[in-house]
């Protein structure tokens, strides 16, 4: 649901300036845009983020799930997600030292980059991600307090941080979130049912993820994971001798396809090669199919992503591609 | 203002309660009759009580023709033993019922001209009439048709039989050969749940014992079992029910709110001030109401009608359950303190220690699903959350103060009241689809003789 922000940057004993910045070629985000900019002095990035298109739509999405489909949702909750999400970011950017690769490609920063006034050397679109995990866990997650949203939004953004390999996180961190608070918290639970099973709403879910997937060149994971999912459920049905409403109805679960476009879609926590994709979004078909028909599980979606999200590592290692880049999506040369 | 409205209802509100008196509710099972009798079932009520996997079901139903025409076949997750079947008092479900129903809630507004005084005066709901009765029938055989009789057992006024199958076709002429009229289409229907590898209950009146009983309805049937599937089966009770089916299902929980977990679950309008005349017919009212809102939804939701702690109750439709009530509602963890989900020590159903008198731990849901074929294709799965939020489906009633007053409070309140009336009668249009025009004709009218034009004209830009 989210993407990783990594910026790197050590000290030199250069007095002025008095840092350099080491941007990984392939992760180099939020600063990516700033720095590069002024080493390189042109924008790699062409149109709008696709992420503001998430933003938006998850925020419709909210919206429309308050209005219309009679959530118990409280504004505050809400609001503790954003401001907590964004918090955390924000510290954990200030803050985390830096790591530090051979791989990293020095651009010089000056004083004010490092130090100064609270967001001076933070853009904007640093705060990106952590909204997207924010709106998304709103949508997904309900808490009997707001302090275990709190505390969930927190571990989500912080598992971006703590939980990585090789310079990449390895959960969702939505998902993460979602997971964490499910099994450890006796005051949180999520709504399969919530969406209903509306074809209108499936549309546009269709409609509004197609957008950001087409943006971020992602299309393969929905569909390859809806196909997958779909498949397996039609065999299920099949064998069952249901009639075909009850597998349609099974499919129509605006749930199902919401999760589909807006979380295991987020292309910094995908497998990088196309092949890795399709296996990967198989593993998670199948072990959602398996937890939902035969250990009766409602969230068997979240748990079978947060199971396979360790599988990433595996598939890059055996299939290496490039790695995903908000700014340049289609793709760039893998160092 | 709402808030205050709420809290003085609550607080000071003369409280007039009507049990649900839909027509009632369909079964998660169908019926089976043994003559050509044509049967519909209209109408059931089912209570869970489940805390982790364990899962004491009790199933209630208005089955109205002779008692030796009705048997019920119900798909189950496990084999089912004589001691997790019991027969549970009918009187149960009213308790259930009246305690949970949407309640008509009314207060006076006082003499404008006195200083205010409280008034507290409950009405408790209809008594509960207790009913049941059995019937018999004869033996089940298992055979090469792939059935196996798993169970075979008399509990009360039933005899019960559980089976297993390896084969639809195999099942159906089993059901048929021992004298069970299987509706038409079951078949197929039969197949879906024997691949599922889920059992059947299947349950006839044992008519000696039935007679003997001195009960004059069916009493209804608990099950007890540790499965983690939380579902009905809805989908078989739609073979012989033509029309839509109301199923209301009680869900009582160790953690808090129950939800469907492949439908919507939406929550029935609430909190909401209807004409004073409403009082006289409350049940038209709801049926109308709740008919409105099922359109509205597209017709393929659950509806939330009460979700509350069973210790409590605000205001109270009836009183909460007791200790034994609740046990014989299937509550079986009512040793364990608030919030702990751990299974009790003695067995399933509650044997051994006498619980304490607390019922906090105890969380009801009350969900209306009306379900027809073309919307409901699939059985009902339901979760349990830990949401302990509060909701009620209430309707207030607010009485106006008509008597004669002369002071300028008087005055201004009498002003006040035309345009009240018409908000109340636009709310109560809207909910109901009645037409306005009826409605605004049973308002009660107001004297404003003596009130000025510019008092009026304040009171309707107010």
């Amino acid at each position: 649901m989210t993407a990783l922000q990594q910026v790197s940057f050590s000290e030199t004993s250069t007095e002025e300036p008095i840092a350099t910045a080491i941007i990984q070629t392939s992760l180099p985000w939020p600063l990516h845009m700033m720095l590069n900019m002024r080493s390189l002095a042109q924008p790699p990035r062409a149109g709008i983020d696709a992420r503001l298109y998430q933003i938006g739509f998850l925020s419709l999405f909210l919206l429309l799930g308050i209005i219309t489909r009679d959530w118990t949702l409280h504004p505050e909750i809400i609001l503790t997600a954003i401001v907590t999400a964004l918090t955390t970011q924000y510290l954990f950017l200030k803050f985390t030292p830096p790591p530090n690769t051979s791989q990293n490609l020095k651009v010089p920063l000056t004083k004010g980059d490092l130090g100064g006034s609270l967001l001076d050397n933070l853009p904007i679109d640093a705060f990106y991600s952590p909204m997207i995990t924010a709106l998304g866990m709103s949508i997904l997650l309900r808490v009997e307090h707001w302090w275990i949203m709190a505390l969930a939004v927190t571990i989500a953004i912080s598992s971006k941080f703590l939980i990585q390999f090789n310079q990449k996180h390895i959960f969702n961190p939505g998902n993460f979130g979602i997971i964490i608070a499910l099994l450890f918290s006796h005051g949180a639970w999520v709504s399969p049912g919530q969406w209903g099973e509306s074809m209108w709403y499936v549309i546009l879910f269709f409609i509004c993820g197609g957008l950001v997937l087409r943006k971020v060149g992602r299309w393969d994971t929905t569909i390859a994971f809806l196909a997958f999912y779909l498949a397996l459920e039609a065999g299920r049905n099949l064998y069952l001798g249901w009639t075909w409403d009850v597998w349609s109805h099974r499919m129509m679960s605006g749930s199902l396809i919401m999760f589909s476009f807006f979380m295991i879609t987020d292309p910094r926590t995908i497998p990088n090669s196309k092949i890795s994709r399709l296996i990967w979004t198989f593993t998670i078909a199948l072990l959602t199919f398996v937890f939902r028909n035969y250990f009766f599980m409602n969230t068997a979606v979240f748990f079978a992503l947060f199971l396979s999200a360790p599988l990433t590592l595996i598939l890059d290692w055996v299939f290496k591609a490039d790695r995903f880049d908000w700014f340049q999506p289609t793709a760039i040369k893998s160092v | 203002m709402k808030l205050l409205r709420s809290f003085f209802a609550s607080l000071l509100a003369i409280l007039l309660v009507f049990t649900n008196t839909l027509p009632a509710f369909a079964f998660c099972g169908f019926y089976v009759a043994k003559a050509d009798t044509k049967l519909y079932n209209k109408a059931s009520q089912v209570a869970i009580a489940r805390s982790d996997d364990r899962t004491i079901l009790t199933m209630a139903n208005d089955y109205q023709g002779e008692a030796k025409d009705f048997a019920m076949v119900v798909p189950v997750p496990t084999v089912l033993s004589k001691e997790q079947v019991k027969v549970a008092n009918p009187a149960i479900m009213e308790r259930l019922d009246a305690f949970s129903a949407p309640r008509l809630v009314e207060y006076f507004d006082e003499n404008p001209c006195d200083p205010p005084k409280l008034y507290d005066r409950f009405e408790m709901p209809q008594p509960v009439a207790p009913s049941a009765a059995p019937q018999a029938m004869k033996r089940a055989r298992g055979s090469a048709l792939g059935v196996e009789v798993e169970a075979q057992f008399n509990v009360g006024e039933y005899d019960i039989v559980i089976l297993s199958a390896k084969e639809s076709g195999g099942l159906e002429t089993w059901l048929q050969e021992s004298g069970y009229k299987i509706p038409n289409g079951a078949r197929d229907l039969l197949k879906p749940y024997i691949r599922q590898k889920l059992k059947f209950f299947v349950a006839k009146v044992n008519l000696e014992k039935f007679e003997t009983s001195g009960f004059t309805k069916l009493r209804p049937i608990q099950i007890a079992y540790e499965s983690p599937r939380f579902m009905l089966p809805i989908r078989l009770g739609m073979i012989n029910g033509q029309d839509a089916q109301d199923l209301i299902v009680y869900i009582l929980s160790p953690k808090g709110r129950a939800e469907v977990a492949n439908y919507r679950t939406v929550r029935i309008p609430s909190d909401v001030n209807i004409p004073e005349y409403v009082k006289g017919e409350f049940s038209n009212f709801y049926k109308s109401m709740f008919t409105t809102s099922y359109d509205r939804e597209n017709r393929n939701v659950a509806f939330l009608e009460y979700a509350w702690n069973m210790g409590n109750c605000d205001p109270c439709s009836a009183d909460p359950l007791n200790p034994d009530e609740l046990k014989q509602a299937g509550v079986f963890w009512l040793e364990q303190p608030m919030g702990t989900n751990q299974p009790p020590q003695n067995s399933i159903w509650g044997r051994g220690r006498r619980p304490m008198p607390r019922s906090s731990n105890v969380f009801i849901t009350r969900l209306h699903v009306r379900y027809t074929r073309d919307k409901f294709p699939e059985d009902l799965m339901f979760q349990d959350t830990n949401n302990q939020e509060n909701f009620q489906g209430r309707y207030i009633m607010q009485h106006p103060y008509l008597n004669e007053t002369n002071c300028d409070a008087g005055k201004q309140y009498r002003a006040s009241l035309p345009k009240r009336f018409d908000q109340e009668a636009q709310t109560l249009s809207k909910l109901t689809g009645w037409k306005i025009e009826d409605i605004r004709k049973k308002l009660p009218s107001v004297n404003l003789a003596d009130v000025s034009w510019y008092d009026r004209f304040r009171a309707y830009v107010r």
